[in-house]
């Protein structure tokens, strides 16, 4: 096993919450946008763009795909003149820790597990997102850091809606 | 309510979702997850990265399983957990296929739990992913065949 890449400073971060974020209000034209890209070229199901269909539906109007997300290009917390940061990516410098350097760094594995309240238009999403875990591995590309971060999502009423945990690989 | 009832057993086969990895594709969904990773488009990166050709964005090869979900379960359910653990990249030009099966159930008083092994594979058989979901089914809309 090389050596470790897990320096004390990362080790104090883990569990510290590296980012919170809030969302826009959902459009349905966010909805949509987000159906079409998944479904492509198909027709996405109905229910995620025609608000007359949808009202007849068991959520009573347009909800979100489960896997939406609320965050892509522009969140009312940062804003845009803050610095930016992807909300598919992460480094340890948002918590003031230096990471180690890599030449490369994947998603490798995504866990989501959703609560009984789906997303719908004009709701604002808060996400808290934290490193939760490192580990590291040999493998096909040498020595290998795993990184998991546990992203939580609440809407404006506090009730929770999502938890996806990223395992990050760099390498 | 629109749900047309469903029918559950362990074993049962979800029917399968494909796409062809296409810049076409991969743009839309980029420009909708702000996902911009060159290694998904530019293949002098995505060599420089070890791979033979740009490949697939994860979150999209997710959608993908709860597509394959939604389409299956309609309105009868709603998704409680899905994982994938990406076995080697969806390239471009590739077809990706999700598929499904059901491995237990578990009936409650208001929900009946479904868990599912789920799979991606291209076309040669290779495994790009492998993962689990759970849905709760409700009960008015399920007969699981459960004595």
């Amino acid at each position: 096993m090389a050596e470790s890449w897990v320096t004390e400073d990362m080790q104090d971060i883990v569990g510290a919450v590296m980012r919170e974020s809030i969302s826009h209000p959902v459009s349905v034209s966010d909805i949509r946008k987000w159906a079409i890209a998944v479904y492509y070229p198909e027709t996405p199901p109905r229910n995620f763009w025609d608000e007359a269909f949808a009202a007849r539906t068991k959520y009573r109007g347009i909800v979100a795909p489960e896997e939406f997300n609320p965050f892509a290009w522009s969140t009312q917390q940062p804003s845009l003149t803050d610095p930016k940061v992807s909300q598919t990516a992460f480094s340890e410098r948002e918590l003031g820790v230096r990471p180690p350097d890599f030449k490369a760094i994947l998603l490798t594995e995504i866990r989501e597990r959703y609560g009984p309240t789906r997303i719908r238009p004009g709701d604002v999403i808060r996400s808290t997102v934290r490193i939760s875990e490192y580990f590291e591995r040999e493998g096909r590309m040498g020595h290998m850091l795993y990184t998991t971060l546990a992203n939580e999502w609440h809407n404006q009423a506090g009730e929770w809606v999502r938890t996806t945990e990223s395992v990050f690989v760099r390498y | 309510m629109m749900g047309d009832g469903i029918q559950v057993k362990i074993g049962d086969e979800l029917p399968p979702f494909s796409r062809k990895g296409t810049l076409e594709h991969w743009n839309r969904f980029a420009a909708v997850n702000y996902e911009f990773a060159p290694h998904h488009w530019d293949v002098d990166v995505a060599k420089a990265e070890g791979f033979d050709a740009p490949f697939s964005m994860a979150p999209l090869q997710l959608a993908f399983f709860h597509a394959m979900l939604r389409d299956w379960m309609k309105e009868n359910g709603r998704i409680v957990s899905v994982s994938a653990k990406l076995r080697g990249p969806f390239f471009k030009d590739q077809t990706l296929t999700a598929g499904g099966h059901v491995t237990a159930i578990t009936p409650g008083e208001e929900e009946t739990m479904v868990n599912l092994e789920l799979t991606q594979t291209d076309e040669t058989g290779r495994s790009i992913a492998v993962g689990t979901a759970q849905i709760a089914l409700h009960q008015q809309g399920t007969n699981t065949g459960v004595a």
